[in-house]
């Protein structure tokens, strides 16, 4: 019984949330607009760059295994 | 401080998505099928997503006003009733024994001298200290500009003028979100004084701020009364806390020389006059 989804899976999915993570993030950003909604922006921000960092790093792991292998 | 999980709709949603996310989790699992497991993956994310960025416990601003309007008539009250009609000056901390003391002045009469920090000390850890020059007071800004300094940093009184004018922006729009916009504008003034025509006038140098705020909070406190001395020269607590900071920052004594209000109260122009000497 294998998880059914690969490394770069994982990575897509992660890059999919992080660009609907940033994007929400910068529309609610206090200097944009829509400030009313009444959800703690800064948690917000912090998951949108964390789940970003994640993809960059799945792809730094990608780039490196390609690197080293023969 | 640990997120409280209750019953509420936000809660009933991160409880049904992260249970749906777990079974679905599960079956791709047992399926081998990937879109399950993307499906699963995704809600128990959202979920916990939903989870960590809910809502704070939050007052609405109407709420706010009426609370607050009470104690700001109250003290606007006592100083007209106690006849002190000169102008209010927020003292830096160089007037007090314990540097994180701030307060302001209101001088019998206008255009009076600031009394000297000996004469101020004694009634610093007092509320209210009435003389027959002046009443000294806690400004309505002090807990909202302890809020300021807390998410500056750092003390008021360890920042630059330039350093404050150049933060002040992000902590009042992005960090406490206590107004959509604010613009800050220094400016040189020479004035001379000429009170005795036998002495050459006095040259002094004072530094203006000009604060233009975008729909702050507590708009609407002084809709009532804003021909008031709080809402003209001590100002509202946004108002009042700017005050503050500039105060600590410079360490020179701070006025409120002019507070205008747009009609709809939407945008409040104030200039803080710093008195050098």
């Amino acid at each position: 019984m294998d998880f059914p989804l690969s490394f770069w899976d994982i990575s897509l999915f992660l890059a999919v949330t992080a660009i609907i993570l940033l994007v929400t993030s910068e529309l609610l950003s206090p200097y944009y607009g829509k400030t009313n909604l009444t959800i703690n922006k800064k948690r917000l921000r912090n998951v949108a760059l964390a789940s970003s960092t994640l993809f960059l790093v799945t792809v730094a792991i990608k780039i490196v295994t390609i690197i080293i292998s023969p | 401080m640990r997120a409280k999980f209750s019953l509420t709709p936000i809660g009933i949603t991160v409880l049904a998505l992260l249970l749906l996310g777990a079974v679905s989790l599960t079956v791709s699992l047992g399926y081998d099928s990937s879109i399950l497991a993307f499906i699963g993956l995704g809600l128990i994310f959202w979920g916990a997503v939903l989870l960590y960025i809910k809502p704070e416990a939050s007052v609405s601003e109407t709420l706010l006003e009426a609370t607050l309007s009470p104690s700001l008539t109250t003290l606007n009250q006592m100083i007209q009733d106690l006849g002190y009609k000169g102008d209010a000056t927020y003292l830096p901390p160089k007037y007090f024994a314990n540097p994180d003391t701030t307060k302001i002045y209101i001088s019998k009469y206008r255009h009076t001298s600031l009394p000297t920090p000996e004469l101020i000390q004694p009634y610093e850890n007092q509320t209210v200290t009435r003389t027959t020059e002046g009443l000294l007071t806690t400004p309505p800004g002090i807990q909202l500009s302890k809020l300021m300094e807390k998410s500056l940093g750092t003390a008021f009184i360890k920042t630059e003028l330039k350093d404050l004018e150049q933060k002040l922006p992000k902590i009042v729009i992005e960090d406490l979100e206590i107004a959509e916009n604010i613009e800050i504008q220094e400016e040189n003034n020479q004035t001379k004084t000429k009170e005795n025509p036998a002495v050459p006038s006095i040259e002094t140098r004072n530094i203006t701020i000009h604060a233009k705020i975008t729909k702050p909070i507590y708009k609407d406190v002084f809709k009532d009364d804003d021909s008031s001395q709080i809402a003209g020269t001590i100002g509202s607590p946004v108002c009042s806390a700017i005050a503050i900071a500039l105060t600590r920052a410079t360490g020179k004594p701070v006025r409120i020389t002019n507070i205008r209000s747009s009609e709809d109260g939407n945008t409040i122009e104030a200039t803080y006059m710093i008195i050098e000497g």
